[in-house]
């Protein structure tokens, strides 16, 4: 009797209910991607590109010290918010992901995460010497390198570490790759 | 406390185990220790000698000797002393005392050599990587033979 109580409460469910769309009354579901891809064929896409590239939010995780380049962007000075460009601590609120420095093979997992964690559309891209090339570490024990063959980048910002500006003006090199659609981040090709 | 009292009197404690002992200026000291007793070199610093604190530890590989040097730097908090005590160690089987006993931080330094260089520290309280990832635990990337390093040339490089 116990046998049986544990078998049936471990069994998993069949692949076909798994499968069978949740029903919700008046609402129509679908777990195919075929309302976006079509929507990316037409001029609705504009509208939600011009949306989406006036709020990017960047997930402020600095990982080295080009993240102190990244306080002084987000600060009144800078002032990144007449741009939308607003740091978020949660990655299932943001929209940009900064590699802001070097990754080492203990961090990467954890970036990686932080990564998947993220929802769609989402867009990365590169500061500082160290996440473009490694930096002075590019030979280290412990480097990851090539960092641009894991992750869909959009644009680098040189600099040892980038001025805000420079910071400022890859936002804006972001902006105008969703614009004319040539991002990396909503994935036009597939 | 002078530099030359504190040579004589560790000649004169341990007159087999201490070698090399010379005073490099007014205010540093270096000495060699055997291996085998470093710890009651240490106890006899710290209780007689009034070297209270241990600014680092840290090894050293000589790859053309075939050695590994363990190295403390011990200072003092009412003299303005810094000694330099070194330790001989076999390459293929480096491994001596913990000195945790005495100064309670060399727990770290000791796990980071461990991590770094492979140096065995008996009766270590917790003897674990400290901050190398587990799966680079083995290969001790500091020595000079390592020769793991990433072979791929970084294409971006300016």
């Amino acid at each position: 009797m116990a046998e049986e109580l544990t078998s049936q409460s471990y069994e998993q469910p069949a692949p076909k209910e798994q499968a069978q769309e949740e029903s919700i009354p008046g609402v129509i579901t679908t777990t195919s991607r075929e309302i976006n891809e079509f929507l990316k064929k037409t001029k609705i896409q504009d509208i939600l590109n011009w949306g989406r590239k006036n709020s990017l939010w960047f997930m402020s995780q600095p990982m080295g010290c080009c993240g102190v380049e990244l306080i002084v962007a987000g600060v009144a000075p800078m002032d990144t918010d007449r741009f939308g460009i607003i740091p978020r601590n949660s990655p299932r609120q943001a929209d940009v992901m900064i590699i802001s420095g070097y990754v080492t093979r203990k961090y990467f997992p954890a970036l990686k995460r932080l990564w998947d964690q993220m929802p769609s559309p989402k867009w990365v891209f590169c500061v500082g010497d160290c996440s473009i090339s490694g930096g002075p570490f590019y030979e280290s024990y412990s480097t990851v390198q090539n960092i641009d063959e894991i992750f869909p980048i959009d644009v680098f910002v040189p600099g040892c570490p980038p001025r805000p500006e420079a910071i400022i003006q890859g936002f804006v090199e972001i902006q105008k790759k969703i614009e004319t659609k040539k991002d990396r981040g909503s994935g036009y090709e597939g | 406390m002078e530099a030359e009292k504190i040579i004589d009197s560790l000649n004169a404690k341990f007159p087999d185990t201490i070698s090399d002992s010379q005073i490099e200026s007014e205010k540093r000291i270096s000495a060699y220790a055997e291996a085998g007793s470093i710890v009651e070199i240490c106890r006899y610093l710290k209780d007689e000698l009034q070297f209270d604190h241990l600014s680092s530890e840290t090894a050293v590989d000589l790859i053309l000797k075939d050695e590994i040097e363990v190295v403390y730097h011990l200072s003092s908090f009412g003299q303005p002393l810094v000694l330099k005590l070194k330790a001989r160690l076999p390459r293929n089987n480096p491994e001596i005392e913990s000195i945790t006993s005495v100064y309670w931080d060399a727990n770290w330094y000791e796990r980071e050599a461990y991590e770094l260089f492979g140096v065995q520290y008996r009766n270590h309280p917790n003897l674990r990587n400290l901050v190398l990832p587990d799966e680079l635990l083995g290969d001790w990337p500091l020595r000079k033979d390592y020769e793991d390093f990433p072979q791929k040339t970084a294409k971006n490089l300016v």
